[in-house]
């Protein structure tokens, strides 16, 4: 395999991780703002992707207003979710298995919900940037490729940003690390847990519109991407912000290069063994959080 | 009267068995009583969630892989090797069983979410086996014509005597030192390793157990269907299971045998929704889980004897509380 190869493997499996790690992203944040472990986190971003379709393929309307309207829509959805479902649960002392069978259970709503709306065949939009693959040399990159890595980057980096630097973000942060500390230091702990499933709603709508022009949407699509997420997340450390990325494109790229040089069949076996070989080894992930108590 | 103070002593389990036998007799349509049937070889799958989340706390989304392994097992014994179908209905939950033993090993450090994600994993790689083994498994074309135990109605009391003693079984473990040991590791598992319980060869034996009720279903699966295809066993029935438990009240035999046959017949019950019917039976388990603290079992007994006591004279209550 020349350097080449080498290199063209390396964008593919950047490409696809850093979707995984939005998504993982998502988990993460919720996880640390309510202890709440979403398996849910698949099938939204699946909707966030079906949602694109209607606005931008459908409905016509331009690429970014869609985009925007994805995320927005989605995000809504995400709050209203945890303050009509899962903060209720929470504060009703319930025992944490049942409220992480919530969200097993709001797969099973979504994926339906998807079936009904969307139907079941394959359904693809056109990527922003054209379709025509960029020749570097022998490399050949799909301007898609760019376009998300280019998004995701922004993406991290502006969060990064707001959870440092502005007070709603410092809040956020104040009741992952403690909640009744938190909600005494004048802190609404329901609005913002309700926020942080806000922003994994968001995240997951981005990784559902980026993934699209990679993988053609298919309703069950959810699950297997969550799965990828799980290990994501479970490999870089459940809680940390940096363990979210590094997971997934560790994710990302050890499919690409595993379906290539040896069977692309078992690849999702050679994440998973990946996965429960760290799980058994080193449990709490590369970047183990700041925040132990969670675990 | 005497009579009634007999059907007294009986538990809830024996009556609802009871009626369970009674039903072949009222005619019921064939659909309806695949339904019935098929609620059965659930029932078997949530007593073995019962054993593993209600008495010992682990959390498993992997059950339809155990039920695959179970089913597959079965299947493969009898239409690749010529293997009668009562040897491979002893031999294929054995199977799985020594599947579950390597399923437990990462619940020796794992717990909650962790444990479930190593479970889906296994349930995933099960399938994935199952659909790129073309030559034993059929792949993705399934497993055709395979023989059954039994058939027709024999086959019902069959799996009705099978779930009954499983239920019986579960039931009883509950009081006995193991279920007990059980518990004890659900509490805290510190303190049951100190108040002697061998924490890793107890938690191993709750997923033996449970994994070969599990593949005693996948068995039965296999003689109801006649055909095995790996869509049947994915994460979407592992997490039906989890909410049979749940809604049966994770730890009683019970209300997991009640909710198995509710959550089992739900769908068909929504038949009329046509389309819809997949998206308010979601919605409707959602709802149940959100008030899950109302609608346990406790609640409804209490409702019950509230009801009863409305309805029945002083006199028979006295009766009653003497009885």
């Amino acid at each position: 395999m020349g350097f080449e190869n080498l290199l063209q493997i390396l964008i593919q499996g950047l490409n696809m991780g850093l979707i995984y790690a939005l998504a993982a992203l998502g988990i993460s944040l919720i996880w640390s703002a309510s202890g709440l472990f979403n398996f849910a986190q698949g099938d939204l971003m699946t909707v966030g992707g079906y949602v694109m379709l209607s606005t931008f393929a459908h409905w016509a309307l331009p690429y970014p207003l869609a985009f925007a309207l994805t995320v927005g829509i989605m995000g809504l959805a995400g709050y209203l979710l945890s303050r009509g479902y899962f903060f209720p649960m929470f504060s009703q002392g319930l025992h944490p298995d049942i409220i992480v069978i919530g969200t097993v259970s709001l797969t099973v709503l979504l994926h339906n919900s998807i079936l009904l709306v969307w139907g079941p065949h394959a359904q693809r939009f056109g990527p922003p940037l054209g379709d025509a693959p960029i020749h570097i040399g022998r490399i050949i990159i799909m301007p898609y490729y760019v376009y998300n890595i280019v998004i995701v980057v922004a993406l991290v980096a502006l969060l990064q940003l707001f959870l440092k630097k502005t007070i709603i973000g410092i809040a956020m942060r104040a009741v992952a690390q403690r909640q009744v500390t938190a909600s005494l230091m004048g802190v609404r702990v329901d609005q913002l847990v309700a926020l942080t499933f806000l922003l994994a709603t968001g995240l997951a709508a981005f990784a559902g519109v980026l993934i699209a022009p990679i993988i053609p949407l298919i309703p069950e699509m959810g699950g297997l991407v969550s799965l990828k997420a799980f290990a994501a997340v479970l490999i870089g450390g459940l809680g940390s912000f940096a363990g979210a990325l590094v997971g997934g494109v560790i994710v990302g790229i050890a499919e690409v290069v595993f379906a290539t040089v040896a069977v692309p069949t078992y690849k999702d076996v050679f994440i998973f063994a990946i996965l429960v070989v760290f799980l058994l080894f080193r449990p709490r992930g590369i970047f183990s959080a700041e925040i132990s108590e969670k675990v | 009267m005497s009579k009634l103070a007999a059907l007294k002593r009986l538990g809830p389990i024996q009556i609802i068995f009871l009626l369970l036998a009674l039903i072949p007799l009222t005619g019921l349509p064939a659909y309806q009583f695949y339904i019935l049937e098929r609620g059965m070889q659930n029932g078997l799958v949530v007593l073995s969630l019962v054993i593993l989340l209600g008495y010992t706390g682990q959390l498993s989304l992997g059950q339809s892989g155990l039920v695959a392994v179970g089913a597959y097992a079965y299947g493969i014994l009898c239409v690749n090797y010529g293997v009668s179908p009562w040897v491979s209905l002893a031999i294929a939950p054995l199977v799985s069983g020594l599947v579950g033993l390597l399923l437990g090993i990462p619940s020796f450090k794992l717990t909650g979410p962790f444990l479930a994600v190593s479970t889906i994993a296994f349930s995933e790689i099960v399938r994935i086996l199952i659909l790129n083994n073309e030559k034993f498994t059929g792949g993705p074309f399934g497993l055709n014509r395979i023989p059954t135990i039994l058939g027709g109605l024999p086959l019902y009391y069959f799996m009705l005597i099978v779930a009954y003693l499983a239920a019986f079984a579960t039931l009883r473990l509950s009081r006995s030192h193991i279920g007990l040991a059980f518990k004890a590791i659900r509490e805290d598992e510190v303190t049951a390793e100190v108040m002697g319980v061998h924490v890793r060869r107890v938690k191993l034996l709750a997923f033996v157990i449970s994994s070969i009720l599990a593949g005693l279903s996948g068995v039965f699966f296999a003689n109801l269907a006649g055909y095995l295809n790996p869509d049947s066993f994915t994460f979407n029935e592992s997490s039906t299971y989890l909410l049979m438990v749940v809604l049966g009240g994770m730890g009683s035999v019970t209300g997991g045998v009640l909710s198995a046959f509710a959550v089992t017949s739900l769908p068909e019950v929504l038949r009329f929704m046509t389309r819809y019917r997949l998206i308010v039976y979601a919605l409707i388990l959602l709802l149940m889980l959100r008030y899950t603290k109302v609608l346990n079992l406790e609640n409804l007994q209490r409702l019950a004897q509230r009801v009863r006591r409305r309805l029945l004279p002083a006199t028979a209550r006295k009766d009653e509380v003497q009885g």
